[in-house]
């Protein structure tokens, strides 16, 4: 099947109406506005400037190359707060020291296979350390210490979270759940409710 | 390799790590109070917690499914109750966003360590917190086990039998399913003929559903519309007043916003209130303290940064089979049988997602809207016990985080296949687990922000859970072939936490008595998915409430009979 494809600013449009609640729409603005400058607050600015560049490859958007959607800020955040989702894998070392080790890691790999660290190679080139890491045995010393397939699925997860929470993401995929007042009536097959986006391919 | 450096970092939250004592903790912190008082001694001086409120009879530790209806009985029955719940009292209507990320409030997001060969995802998949607890964000999914869940030793020589049986505990489904309303199939096409109904409707299929419903067909597999706790119409709820009918957010695993969904502050809290229960929201407590003849006296709990104490006659622990075990390592309580932490068993809840030509659009509608139990007790099984067969729903920040950890699509490839999100739907199980001795909960070394020794899960999947999967995933792949679905996917997952302070006959190797009683200690109860011997091949809440209201009848003829 061909890729689906939904037209722009249909989620942002909704924002306004009566079809969402306060609650929701404070969340969902409050990711459009967020600002694009972001000062690391936990991480190093160097060591967020390669989260950016991983999460870059993780999530690239050549759509949006001028104002791509944030994904390190929020971790950085989280990281800075000390917060938690529940819980972890015991084989991974507490969230801070797990991404700074994870990320001097990833380093390690683009030193391993290219001689150079991540930021400097090529897209192609950061992929291919990425996909080493994303198989679970890259070369690198970190990686005898850091479970990397368990590593990898974290932050592939919190960035990917990140990334669909995000109204231009949520258009992107046809998705308009936001807008759920007063009721979804028509929820079977091939039904759909007048606010709800038909596919323009 | 910064060892300290990787202690310190373990807390998240780094607040006074190293003093465990909470009342050891509050003399050192120089508070103002305490300061007047000649402090020579610190542990020597419990008293020196400030606020003691009066003693109740009763007092309820957690107000999810365990908690909430025990407390609006014993409430009802006249005696002085009072529930102390970890986290806060929500306003669904205001405060609930339809929206996963702005909804994270409503999990228990202290760290819990998962190790094991399978380790279990906590957060969302298996906690909560606020009043209302885990039915805050439950799906609602509420089937009654089979009379035959409760004896799989009987029936299969693993696992536990309950030492509860079906036939005591029906009137307790038929007055859970009728109390807080429950919409669903009648009469009901698995097992023995009902002396009830269910009090509505079943409520509409989504497009999931009705795929389920079209490959299952061709299979000769039998469905039928599901039993869910939330409302198919307008139904009038004591101490609430009338409860709208479900608008199919499909959100309900992020919490319902217009009180359709059967959750505990709609349904039996309400009740507790009305008949003079107090509920204290925010509290999270620490220690349970106990007189010489080792009888519990009361607990400490923090409030708002300040340590307490509540004076109890008797305890309910209902924190869930995390937190109340944790309670009970932690206080070195109710530990003879050597069972506390252990059987840890888990749910398996294996999820197969295919792609449709048709629109789905799987976000709308009660998620789980169908069911299937064939596959209870299948033909020719290589497995003990059994499973059921439901079609899921899902939201899209759930899904894109399970396409990430199950399919491991990242970069262009993840952002393509998401495109497809309203052309997708999925089915699963929810399968019985046998305890295993690999399988338990400890304390970690590792501390979390309140100074508290994290809960370390131990989960590895054995053979009879590994066979069930592959039997599932067999016939939920055929499901969907049949269906239409291509580019079909499976995702390994467990759900719930059960069994770990487990009942029965005799406290040599059981915790607590079949009417919920801990054996070591008289005026102790528990009443959570930790005392379920088994797992059951349904999912826990509607039997975690049975059991709990149980629990308050068993406790109130003791206390006629006077021989407590």
């Amino acid at each position: 099947m061909s890729v689906p494809t939904y037209p722009n600013g249909t989620v942002r449009a909704l924002l306004a109406t009566e079809h969402v609640s306060e609650a929701t729409r404070a969340a969902l603005q409050s990711r459009l506005d967020a600002p694009a400058a972001y000062e690391p607050q936990l991480l190093a600015p160097e060591t967020f400037a390669l989260l950016e560049a991983v999460a870059g490859r993780l999530f690239p958007q050549p759509d949006r190359p001028d104002n791509p959607i944030a994904l390190a800020p929020a971790v950085d955040q989280r990281l800075a707060e000390g917060r938690a989702d529940g819980w972890r894998y015991d084989a991974l070392p507490p969230d801070r020291e797990a991404v700074r080790m994870g990320l001097g890691g990833i380093n390690e790999i683009a030193q391993e296979l290219f001689q150079a660290d991540f930021m400097a190679l090529s897209a192609e080139q950061q992929d291919a350390a990425l996909q080493a890491l994303a198989d679970g045995n890259p070369p690198g010393t970190t990686w005898q210490t850091l479970d990397a397939g368990r590593f990898f699925e974290e932050l592939l997860a919190e960035l990917t979270e990140n990334y669909y929470a995000h109204p231009l993401a949520q258009e992107e995929i046809g998705y308009v759940g936001m807008a759920d007042l007063p009721a979804w009536t028509k929820i079977g097959l091939n039904e759909r409710e007048e606010r709800e986006l038909k596919l323009s391919s | 390799m910064p060892d300290e450096e990787i202690l310190e970092e373990g807390v998240l939250s780094p607040i006074e790590p190293e003093i465990q004592d909470p009342l050891l903790r509050a003399l050192i912190a120089d508070e103002p109070a305490a300061a007047a008082a000649p402090v020579a001694t610190p542990l020597e001086q419990p008293q020196a917690v400030p606020a003691e409120a009066d003693e109740v009879d009763c007092l309820v530790i957690g107000l999810g499914a365990g908690g909430a209806p025990l407390l609006a009985r014993l409430a009802m029955a006249g005696l002085k109750v009072m529930a102390l719940e970890a986290g806060p009292w929500h306003n669904p209507t205001t405060d609930f966003a339809t929206d996963e990320k702005a909804q994270d409030f409503l999990f228990w997001n202290d760290e819990r360590l998962a190790a094991g060969a399978d380790p279990l995802a906590m957060g969302k998949n298996n906690s909560g917190t606020g009043v209302g607890g885990s039915t805050l964000h439950y799906t609602a999914y509420t089937p009654r086990p089979l009379p035959d869940d409760l004896h799989i030793r009987r029936d299969f020589g693993q696992g536990e039998d309950w030492p509860v049986s079906y036939e005591e505990l029906e009137p307790y489904y038929n007055e859970v399913e009728r109390f807080i309303g429950v919409s669903g199939p009648t009469p009901y096409p698995w097992g023995p003929a009902r002396s009830q109904g269910y009090p509505m409707a079943p409520l509409p299929l989504n497009s999931a559903a009705q795929l389920m419903v079209r490959g299952a067909e061709k299979l000769g597999i039998k469905t039928s519309p599901a039993a869910n706790a939330a409302l198919s119409a307008r139904y009038y709820q004591e101490g609430v007043g009338w409860r709208e009918a479900c608008t199919n957010r499909g959100f309900c695993q992020a919490g319902c916003s217009n009180g359709a969904k059967s959750s505990m502050d709609v349904t039996y809290i309400p009740l507790a209130v009305k008949h003079g229960a107090e509920i204290q929201p925010n509290s999270f407590v620490t220690e349970i303290e106990r007189d010489e003849r080792g009888r519990v006296t009361g607990v400490v709990y923090t409030h708002n940064g300040e340590q307490k104490r509540q004076r109890c006659r008797h305890l309910f622990l209902c924190g869930g089979s995390v937190e109340t075990p944790r309670l009970l390592l932690l206080n070195n309580l109710g530990l003879s049988s050597g069972q506390v932490g252990r059987n840890l068993m888990a749910h398996p809840g294996l999820q197969v997602w295919g792609t449709f030509a048709d629109e789905v659009r799987p976000n709308k509608g009660i998620p789980g809207g169908l069911i299937s139990q064939d596959t209870h007790r299948p033909t020719g099984a290589d497995f003990v016990g059994g499973y059921l067969l439901q079609s899921i729903g899902v939201m899209p920040v759930t899904f894109a985080g399970q396409v990430a950890r199950g399919r491991k699509y990242w970069g262009q490839q993840l952002r393509n296949y998401m495109k497809n999100f309203n052309h997708i739907a999925g089915i699963n199980i929810l399968g019985d687990c046998l305890p295993h001795a690999d399988n338990f909960l400890e304390l970690a070394e590792e501390k979390d922000g309140r100074g508290l020794p994290k809960p370390r899960l131990h989960f590895s999947a054995q053979e009879n859970e590994h066979r069930m999967n592959a039997h599932a995933e067999k016939i939920m792949r055929g499901i969907w072939e049949a269906a239409g679905a291509t580019d079909i996917w499976s995702f390994q997952r467990y759900a719930h936490v059960i069994g770990t302070a487990r009942m029965g006959l005799s406290g040599d190797d059981a915790v607590v008595d079949a009417n919920g009683r801990v054996f070591d200690v008289p005026n102790l109860y528990i009443s959570d998915n930790s005392t379920f011997p088994s797992a059951l091949s349904v999912n826990p809440a509607l039997t975690i409430m049975a059991l709990s209201l149980r629990t308050a009848d068993k406790f109130l003829e003791s206390q006629q009979r006077r021989d407590n």
